[in-house]
């Protein structure tokens, strides 16, 4: 008997998903026996790419014995070692299994969605990631640091919210101290600062749930102003014509829909590289919208890692979808039958493999 | 019966692959300011929207969809979503899915699919209505909600142009929409015979034939048929084409090359030259009326038939292959995507929440408060400047010492209140020059200026429309009807749409105003009924809406100050009825007395003020309770002293609230006395003396009750004026009837 065609979303991930955790990913699931034969040519192609620009291989990056964050971490490898890793698992999903019917990403994982909707194919999609990140790495300014807005329960919590938006305020009255939303990632905020105000969001913010607020290791204060320099260089580094129509519709950082063959590349050119630079990334709104103009039977993440598994469940929680109103449904919904399928995740992976 | 719907739904995709497609006119895309991207993203959008209809016509049959009447057929108007800007306030016709679809493309985050689901199956979800109606309307979107059956959301498109014009001249104004904003509103071939329609597109020639500006586009969607009854063929080109005032424009609105052509010109007009343009567009109508509607009742087959081979949807994919911009293979493809993807939507919107209980279903009756645009408004009121007080008022010192009657006083606090928020703009007719046909606005239009007091030309329902848009604009507007008779033939205007706007948009829209009125009767064998007319019944049952009556200058004062901070803060609906008969009256008992007349008090002085729902009280007798307001309020007054020379101790309450009522201020009063006497200047029949009577019944009053009302008559003219109505010696009959059955009962 062959099962009904489901639907999926794809949700690409962003920087700080290649941990130590992670190390090893790409062997053990796109290496040796488990690599296809389009992998390993993927995989070749970005391997002799970073052998022309100097830059170490993502296979003795992955191989290394011991995860170094000022190796693995920074914008120029892990922004490489992420895209391999996603797009690889991109690759293998089961089509036969699933209809991608959109892709969307959070922050870096824009790029990876482009990439995976065609926009940047073959080696395309590398350039961009391996240029952002090299820029990131040297031109980027100032950091991020994350803050919950929802309890242990992952339930909203509106005296979190106004803890965070009055702090943000007072800080910001401050001579020196620049800081404004980064990203809204479902029940977290990322705000993003200079060295002062990411300084100073640390000293100030009162500590939540044993870990908050926690500084994001190597980012710069990407989504914001602070970075209204690297559009130009953006754009003199990276080419309008890398940007090809669309073969699935794309769901951007503000929930806009960008669907193929009705736009002109060079419109996304310019968000990408304009607007997503240096504006705040909506990831709740890319997932809101994901599920409600898309109804899709699964969202799957694509790996390495599963950060974005709690927010994406964060928002499920927010809008009610499919009755999961807390953790606990939303654990309960993942036993029974789960929505969310996260590559990074063993058990879940299987489900989306052929 | 065959299900033309689905007959539609599948003929589209056999049709495109056979190339069986409607020939039309020869446009090509190159030659048009239409990109082959845009072609594209309208075609996904009239696909959306015929979707939409399909699948809440399949919902229906499950009884999950409250709501088929759909946009088939519309599907053109797209364009309008493309090319107008989503800061264009837009006042839509209920088939303009398709528009509502396309103009959300424009902003980042819209979810029109799902929405557009919610509010078939009446979800509390549903972000425009909250479940309470499928309209189509969004905050985000600034489309603001009406139920559109009728055409009565014209007017206020046309109030709301009026006011993009008035918010460039009125430049301390914190308008709503940007200075450079035209307005959209559609509507169908038939509502154009609505007087609102003729009203509305009367009023925009009117004004912009005087080069007052005017920048809306009025589009009729021209599908030849309304309900059952056909169009006479020609008839709207014929009616529309040579109004004065109006530019006229056609397109094929099954062609969407053509339709972007000729929005984008009517566009141009409305935006660069603030004129009015009546666009008439070309369409058909699928499906029936309705979901319900049974077409071989009234259209034969083979019209019906030829009918649908004019699908906008056809023409679409024929003006795609003919300039190669999609194959006959994608557009079956995207067509079956879409279908899918909605189907998909449609089956997680079903489970959504709906509203479980009548407090629910109320609770946007009134916007919550306190309401952020309100609050913002009320702040930004001018701090009492004493010399432009000065100035304002210069060469009428006296009137400010002596005292004065009801119309002067109205007068006075109009010009206090307008100094304050540069936001009210009164409006009505002769209410500039002349002054009000009573003097109340007399020397306003001096004060303020002709855009602030602004004489309107004579039709009731343009004032209220005016008036309506304003409010969506950012003004306070405080329109005048020149006689209370007069509004009945524009009541919808304040029933049907200004009260029911926010509980339409889940109070996400309000339209604050107060309506001054000048009524009821007592005028001196002036007039006759149209001038003395005393029925305000009209105004008690509207969910939301104040009425507020005062019988004496000072109290109108103060309730006129009150009620300007009501509308102001609350997003309120008021109308403000005025005695005309009082208006002139100083004396109570004798002439000479002025007892009727009070020293105007100003905004700094520490004079009481009335506040929400305070009844007046006249005297502290405890026999006889006299329940009344506006000129029964008067004449009881004067018999109270008569009843005292009998020692018959009275107190006259004075109800001033007249909806809602201050149940419990009312029945305090009551409770102190012995009986109660009602007298109401209105009729017998319906009139606030039966909710009065109720109320003491229902708040188990046990005393002896009458009510002392107007003759279930019109009001005749001459000597006979008042032989219909209440008067002193009848509430001294009464009141002493009443006494001897408290004496009686002891």
């Amino acid at each position: 008997m062959t099962m009904k065609k489901q639907t999926a979303v794809v949700v690409c991930p962003g920087r700080g998903t290649y941990n130590q955790t992670e190390l090893g990913y790409l062997n053990k699931y796109h290496g040796g026996d488990e690599s296809t034969s389009e992998i390993s040519a993927f995989l070749a192609e970005i391997e002799m790419g970073r052998e022309v620009e100097g830059q170490i291989s993502l296979s003795d990056l992955d191989s290394s014995d011991k995860y170094k964050s000022r190796i693995h971490g920074t914008g120029d490898n892990a922004s490489a070692l992420i895209y391999a890793c996603a797009l690889a698992d991109f690759k293998k999903i089961d089509v036969e299994k699933y209809d991608i019917v959109a892709v969307t990403g959070n922050s870096m994982g824009w790029y990876l969605a482009l990439a995976c909707a065609g926009v940047l194919p073959g080696q395309a999609g590398f350039d961009v990631v391996n240029t952002m990140g090299k820029l990131m790495h040297t031109k980027g300014r100032g950091g991020q640091v994350i803050y919950p807005l929802v309890d242990a329960n992952w339930k909203s919590d509106p005296e979190l919210s106004k803890i965070c938006d009055e702090t943000v305020v007072d800080l910001n009255k401050m001579e020196g101290i620049e800081i404004f939303t980064s990203i809204e990632l479902g029940g977290m905020r990322v705000l993003a600062a200079n060295e002062v105000g990411v300084k100073a969001l640390l000293e100030h913010l009162p500590p939540q749930q044993d870990r908050f607020p926690f500084k994001l290791q190597h980012h710069s204060a990407f989504h914001s102003p602070l970075l209204d320099h690297m559009p130009e260089l953006a754009m003199r580094s990276l080419h309008e014509n890398l940007f090809k129509s669309a073969e699935i519709p794309l769901i951007d950082g503000r929930g806009k829909v960008w669907q193929p063959g009705c736009y002109q590349p060079s419109d996304l050119y310019n968000y990408t590289f304009d607007h997503q630079i240096r504006s705040q990334y909506d990831f709740s709104s890319a997932i809101s919208v994901s599920l409600k103009e898309f109804a899709p039977d699964k969202l799957i993440i694509l790996g390495p890692g599963t950060t974005l598994g709690p927010p994406i469940a964060q928002q499920l929680i927010e809008l009610d979808w499919l009755n999961i109103d807390s953790k606990e449904t939303f654990v309960d919904q993942q036993k029974r039958e789960p929505f969310v399928l996260s590559m990074g995740i063993e058990e879940q992976r299987k489900y989306v493999l052929s | 019966m065959a299900n033309r719907a689905e007959i539609i739904h599948a003929d589209f995709p056999k049709r495109v692959s056979a190339g069986d497609l409607p020939g039309g006119m020869n446009l090509s895309l190159s030659e048009s300011n239409l990109n082959t991207h845009e072609l594209i993203d309208l075609f996904e959008t009239q696909l959306m929207s015929r979707q939409l209809d399909i699948t809440s016509r399949r919902l229906r049959a499950r009884n999950e969809s409250h709501y088929t009447i759909g946009s088939a057929g519309h599907e053109g108007n797209a364009v309008f979503g493309l090319c107008f800007r989503t800061t264009d306030m837009a006042f839509l016709h209920y088939r303009s899915g398709a528009l509502l679809i396309q103009r959300s493309k424009q902003l980042q985050g819209q979810t029109p699919l799902y929405d557009m689901l919610l509010s078939f199956v009446a979800s509390s979800d549903d972000p425009i209505s909250g479940g309470r109606h499928k309209v189509m309307g969004s905050l985000d979107l600034l489309v603001p909600p009406q139920t559109s059956t009728i055409a009565s959301h014209l007017p206020k498109a046309m109030g709301a142009a009026h006011a993009i014009g008035l918010s460039r001249y009125l430049d301390k104004v914190n308008s709503v929409m940007p200075k450079d904003s035209i307005v959209l509103c559609n509507f169908g071939d038939a509502s154009a015979n609505h007087s609102t329609t003729q009203g509305a597109i009367n009023t925009a020639g009117w004004a912009s034939y005087q080069a007052s500006p005017m920048p809306i586009v009025f589009i009729c969607e021209d599908n030849g048929i309304g309900i059952s009854v056909s169009t006479p063929k020609g008839w709207i080109a014929e009616n529309f084409s040579k109004r004065a005032g109006m530019h006229y424009l056609y397109c094929d609105g099954l062609n969407l090359i053509d339709t972007h052509r000729a929005t984008i010109e009517a566009i141009d007009i409305a935006r660069k030259y603030r004129k009015p343009v009546f666009l008439h567009v070309r369409t058909v109508r699928l499906m029936g009326h309705a979901g319900s509607d049974t077409e071989t009742g009234y259209r034969s087959l083979k019209n019906i038939e030829e009918v649908e081979s004019e699908d906008p949807l056809l023409h679409s994919a024929r003006i795609l292959i003919e300039n190669d911009v999609l194959s006959a293979t994608s557009i079956i493809d995207l067509h079956a995507s879409i279908e899918a993807r909605v189907t998909r939507i449609a089956e997680q919107v079903i489970p959504r929440p709906k509203l479980q209980d009548a407090k629910a279903v109320m609770s946007s009756i009134i916007p919550d408060l306190p309401h952020q645009q309100g609050e913002e408004m009320w702040a930004s009121q001018n701090d009492l400047d004493q010399k432009a007080r000065k100035n304002l008022f210069k060469g009428e010192e006296r009137l400010l010492t002596k005292p004065q009657a009801l119309a002067r006083l109205i007068n006075l606090a109009l010009a206090d209140i307008m100094l304050s928020h540069n936001e009210v703009v009164t409006l009505g007719e002769d209410i500039g020059k002349k002054g009000g046909v009573y003097s109340v606005t007399t020397g306003l239009q001096h004060k303020f200026g002709p855009a602030r007091v602004l004489d309107t030309l004579l039709d009731e329902q343009s004032i209220l429309g005016l008036a309506m848009g304003l409010a969506h604009n950012g003004f306070l507007p405080i329109p005048e009807i020149q006689f209370l008779a007069y509004v009945h033939n524009a009541e919808d205007q304040i029933r049907g749409e200004a009260a029911t706007l926010s509980f339409f948009s889940n109070g996400q829209f309000t339209n604050p105003m107060i309506i001054r009125i000048a009524g009821l009767a007592y005028q001196k064998g002036f007039g006759g009924h149209f001038h003395n007319d005393n029925s305000f019944n009209v105004f008690r049952d509207i969910p939301g809406i104040m009425l507020v009556c005062p019988s004496n200058g000072r109290d109108a004062v103060q309730l006129l100050r009150a009620c300007a901070e009501i509308a102001i803060r609350e997003r309120r609906v008021i109308v403000f009825l005025e005695p005309i008969a009082l208006y002139q009256t100083k004396d109570l008992h004798e002439e000479g007395d002025g007892l009727w007349a009070s020293i105007y008090e100003s905004p700094e002085s520490n004079a009481k003020q009335i506040n929400y729902g305070d009844v007046g009280v006249n005297g502290s007798g405890k026999t006889v309770c006299i329940l009344s307001y506006g000129n029964g309020y008067f004449l009881s007054c004067q018999a109270q002293k008569h009843l005292a020379e009998k020692k018959i101790a009275v107190r006259v309450i004075d109800l001033r609230w007249l909806a809602p009522l201050n149940e419990e201020g009312i029945i305090a009063q009551v409770r102190e006395c012995e009986s109660v006497l009602i007298v109401d200047e209105c009729r017998k029949t319906g009139s606030l003396s039966e909710g009065l009577m109720t109320l003491m019944v229902e708040s188990n009053i046990n005393m002896p009750m009458a009510r002392l009302c107007a003759d279930d008559s019109f009001i005749p003219i001459g000597t006979a004026a008042t032989l219909t109505l209440p008067s002193m010696e009848q509430i001294i009959e009464a009141a002493e009837s009443l006494s001897l059955r408290v004496a009686g009962s002891k």
